[in-house]
């Protein structure tokens, strides 16, 4: 059984269809890459599978389902839960992380209480007990140092390190599926590495599914087991990682890729090259 | 080095910024490099390396504290403003986020135009048809020239602002991460210009970019930068192919590489880059650059 079966989500604001009929699923442990350019649809499609889309905005989810696997067994359409169910499922069922870690954290607490503040909400927690386990996460997720940092305010860290605590904010009430909406964008590429790096781990140890969304075909091509390709708000194409990058039938899909420059494909060339540009790009 | 004088040489430039009262930052730290002609010199490295640093100090932005910049052969670092203003044709930047470097209360054919007013060489229908020109030149559409920076898409005006820079007929354009906030389908295209561009007009470009997939692409040359100095600077495929100081390996490992065939596991880390900024009085460790093959320096390492 998947643990979300997302089918046929429609969303709009006023005229505009943001997310079109999009229909794919997740299972257990997976990595699912959703892939896209700018205004495709896939945060927009994140952010109303959390419910949070309709949150100060003017969208409407007006069509389709968003069907969770609990716990014990039993599927819950994310799409007719009440404010209260959800945020019950926010943080222990389903967890997100962000972009930018900056604009994620509260600039005027420690790190280490905005870990615990969590766990004191979601799972009852004392304070002594939340900063202990919170203490665990720092380990959990890497981050040296652990006794000194956990008492930092965020702009005493750097983008990587506010990252990390990010990811254990969202894991520390073991939810099993975690989304990542471009984690590393704003990541030089060596902390990037070590970020996909740690993701893929801990997914390892703990078995929660992501579903990884980005623009960037490198890191879709690094992590993924299986890709959803979206365009204009709907998914043009979906398959395990190795079929999208070696076979992909859609045009669009092959436009992409021709796009997309390949480390190590200038090798043996003096000269610079033009992109020889495919599909819907020719 | 090339028996021809290049286009640009920097030799040994440094600037540092105030941290606070008693601390800098050491942006730039004795760097030196050419910029030969029609060739394309990639600058690489993570944020705060100093790569835009270095284009500023190049086009004068920023007055480096030592060194100098030669521009065909002129010391250009202690030229008065109105001494540089004619070589301030000679060079021109295109930026990261194009809608920041439009007015967006201008007609996108009035900015282009700008340069050609400022400089004397051209008004009036004059200049609006060298525009025209110009658009044409980038892939966009002449009738475009009336419209306003809003209504053009993130590629469409990161083709204006390089019509914009091509109105002086510049020898050399700095590209600071110019194509990294556009969709990799946008990004190629302008790439792909970018070569035309070069191929038709015999430009040089110095290509300042964090994204080393990018890079291979487009450089023939490739510096990298670490911490405010020049680690190695070599061919594109020296570099690519036979990198040799450990950073530059480190960066081209942790490239994800968009291919699943290829993918690579990697020690989990969590060191990041030291800081930058030094106590007044305290600097970094000056590196010293050895010859590793033609044209391959590298900075020795212990």
């Amino acid at each position: 059984m998947s643990l979300l079966n997302v089918n046929d989500l429609t969303v709009t604001f006023d005229d505009l269809t943001a997310v079109d009929s999009v229909t794919f699923n997740i299972e257990p442990g997976e990595t699912l890459g959703v892939v896209g350019e700018s205004g495709s649809g896939k945060s927009v499609t994140a952010l109303s599978i959390m419910r949070l889309i309709e949150m100060g905005t003017r969208a409407e989810i007006s069509r389709g389902q968003v069907d969770f696997t609990m716990p014990d067994g039993s599927i819950l359409n994310l799409l007719n839960q009440d404010e209260a169910t959800m945020r019950s499922i926010r943080g222990n069922q389903i967890a997100m992380v962000f972009q930018e870690p900056l604009t994620s954290l509260n600039p005027v607490y420690p790190v280490g209480e905005q870990i615990a503040e969590a766990l004191r909400i979601h799972e009852g927690l004392s304070r002594k007990e939340a900063m202990s386990r919170a203490r665990e996460m720092f380990d959990l997720v890497r981050i040296p140092e652990a006794d000194k940092r956990i008492g930092q305010y965020p702009h005493e860290m750097s983008g990587g390190m506010r990252q990390r605590v990010m990811i254990a904010i969202a894991l520390c009430c073991g939810p099993r599926l975690l989304i990542a909406d471009e984690p590393t964008t704003a990541l030089d590429v060596t902390i990037q590495a070590q970020i996909l790096g740690l993701i893929k781990q801990l997914q390892v140890e703990t078995g929660t599914a992501v579903m990884l969304i980005t623009h960037d075909m490198g890191v879709i091509a690094e992590v993924a087991d299986r890709v959803v390709v979206m365009n204009q708000s709907r998914v043009v194409e979906q398959g395990p990682v190795d079929q999208i990058f070696h076979a992909a039938k859609e045009p669009y899909t092959q436009g992409l890729l021709s796009a997309v420059p390949r480390l190590g494909s200038m090798a043996g060339r003096d000269n610079p090259e033009a992109f020889q540009l495919a599909g819907t790009l020719q | 080095m090339t028996s021809t004088e290049p286009l640009v040489r920097v030799e040994n430039v440094s600037k540092r910024f105030p941290a606070d009262r008693h601390a800098q930052v050491h942006a730039v730290t004795k760097v030196s490099l050419d910029i030969g002609h029609g060739e394309t010199l990639a600058v690489v490295g993570e944020s705060g390396c100093g790569k835009s640093t270095l284009a500023n100090l190049i086009i004068r932005l920023h007055d480096p504290d030592e060194g100098r910049v030669l521009l065909n052969g002129l010391d250009i670092t202690q030229l008065g403003p109105r001494e540089l203003r004619p070589h301030r044709k000679t060079m021109q930047i295109i930026f990261q986020d194009p809608f920041a470097s439009l007015d967006p209360r201008v007609r996108v054919g009035t900015a282009v135009a700008e340069p050609l007013r400022v400089h004397g060489i051209a008004t009036g229908e004059e200049a609006e048809e060298r525009a025209g020109t110009l658009f044409e030149l980038v892939g966009l559409n002449r009738s475009m020239l009336q419209n306003f920076p809003h209504q053009f898409s993130g590629g469409q005006r990161q083709r204006v602002c390089i019509a914009r820079a091509l109105a002086l007929n510049p020898e050399l354009v700095i590209a600071d991460e110019a194509v990294s906030a556009l969709d990799v389908s946008v990004q190629a295209q302008v790439m792909n210009l970018m070569l035309d561009l070069q191929r038709e007009l015999g430009l040089s470009y110095l290509f300042i970019s964090h994204d080393l997939a990018v890079v291979e692409r487009i450089a023939h040359r490739v510096a990298v930068m670490y911490l405010g100095q020049v680690v190695e600077l070599g061919p594109r495929r020296a570099i690519f192919e036979n990198p040799t100081h450990s950073y530059t390996r480190r960066l081209l490992d942790a490239v994800p590489i968009a291919d699943p065939h290829q993918r690579r596991t990697r020690p989990l880390l969590t060191d990041e880059i030291p800081s930058p900024v030094w106590q007044r009085g305290q600097g970094p460790e000056l590196v010293e650059l050895i010859e590793a093959g033609p044209g391959h320096f590298v900075a020795r390492e212990d």
